[in-house]
């Protein structure tokens, strides 16, 4: 049943994707209305079966291995995937939650975890993580280390990302990022929230104090 | 805010129209392009402005995004070559395919159509800034197009996470 909900969620991205590519004639624009109303008017998606938590062990910006479920075992925690040469939607999905994050009270802000895991390992050291993360909110974690263990790691969480490469046709690096923010639980540490990269600073500030408790929002 | 329960006919009918929603813009897309093809044998020249152009304060000097909406009233396409700043070293286009992010080397403008950037979509580029754009500044942008003549732009620069349909 959840496999058949993602793959819907899948087509969907894939439809609105290729709109805005196209995004010109006045078909298209109807169609991209219809599309947008469907999916941004409900920013979380709560999940029935929460996703375990990845048994990640990776390099933080320190360099010190950061081992994420014991280190955000009974935390709540957010977790992104993406990369630092990203000009558009990692620093914006970032951005958005340390927003969100300053209208908690200090004690709540104390609580969460924000944990960004490089797709690009190979260019994201841990000291150029920490120089972008400084940049959006020093409290973040930002993770690197071996790809295959990252990609692997992603994989159970439902996102599906690719070694950064040159594309054969243009010679033109491609990276790839995670369209998802998964929200876990501090009572059960399960991933039990997802967010789509629709989502805003206003979705964000109103559903951070439930997470924070691992209440639905 | 969306619970997906497993197992309720009434979710999964909700499922089956979302698919078919994706469906019906998979086909208006194929439309889409054909109406480009048609729309190019029109003999008046593409007439083209900029508008809805925004920078997000970046992070660094090293990457930032840049999106506008390039209009062509007129009924022959055209294409955008080219973006140039005096403020970035580099400024490349791109398009992003399911989180894939891929340089382009020109976009089209459509005869009687737009083309979009937007967050998510399709981005503006820019590397090697000369100093970090702070909220509050213009950047000036020369757009080159294989017909017409260059565009010059004005892009000011807004909140890390300012969002053009909030205006905030």
């Amino acid at each position: 049943m959840r496999k058949k909900t993602f793959a819907a969620a899948a087509l969907l991205a894939a439809a609105s994707l290729a709109l805005s590519a196209c995004g010109s004639g006045d078909d298209a624009k109807s169609a991209v209305t219809v599309v947008s109303g469907a999916t941004s008017n409900k920013a979380a998606t709560i999940l029935d079966t929460p996703f375990e938590k990845p048994d990640l062990v990776l390099t933080d910006t320190h360099g010190e291995k950061y081992d994420l479920r014991a280190e955000t075992k009974g935390r709540p925690t957010l977790v992104y995937f993406g990369y630092t040469h990203c000009p558009d939607v990692c620093p914006l999905t970032m951005n958005n939650l340390a927003v969100a994050k300053k209208a908690l009270s200090k004690a709540d802000q104390a609580k969460l975890r924000v944990v960004f895991v490089t797709t690009d390992p190979a260019r994201d050291t841990p000291s150029e993580l920490g120089k972008w993360l400084k940049g959006i909110d020093p409290a973040f974690v930002g993770l690197t280390g071996d790809f295959a263990t990252i990609q692997a790691g992603a994989r159970t969480l439902g996102i599906s990302i690719e070694p950064t490469h040159r594309d054969k046709k243009t010679g033109k690096v491609v990276s790839v990022h995670g369209t998802q923010v998964i929200a876990f639980s501090p009572k059960t540490n399960g991933g039990y929230v997802l967010y789509g990269e629709d989502a805003t600073v206003d979705d964000y500030t109103k559903d951070l104090p439930k997470l924070i408790k691992g209440e639905n929002p | 805010m969306t619970s997906i329960k497993s197992a309720k006919p009434v979710k999964l009918a909700k499922h089956l129209v979302l698919t078919g929603i994706a469906i019906t813009g998979a086909l208006a897309l194929a439309g889409c392009g054909s109406s480009n093809v048609s729309g190019s044998s029109g003999s008046s020249l593409p007439e083209l402005s900029v508008g809805a152009s925004y920078m997000p304060q970046p992070v660094s000097t090293d990457m930032a995004a840049g999106f506008l909406t390039i209009t062509n009233k007129g009924g022959t396409k055209d294409e955008l070559t080219s973006v140039t700043s005096d403020s970035a070293g580099e400024i490349t286009m791109h398009e992003t395919n399911g989180g894939a992010m891929e340089q382009v080397s020109s976009f089209e403008v459509p005869a009687h159509g737009q083309l979009v950037f937007k967050s998510g979509g399709n981005h503006l580029m820019f590397e090697k800034l000369k100093r970090r754009p702070a909220q509050g500044d213009t950047i000036t942008l020369k757009l080159k197009f294989a017909e017409s003549g260059p565009l010059t732009v004005e892009m000011p620069v807004k909140s890390a996470t300012y969002n053009p349909s909030t205006g905030h």
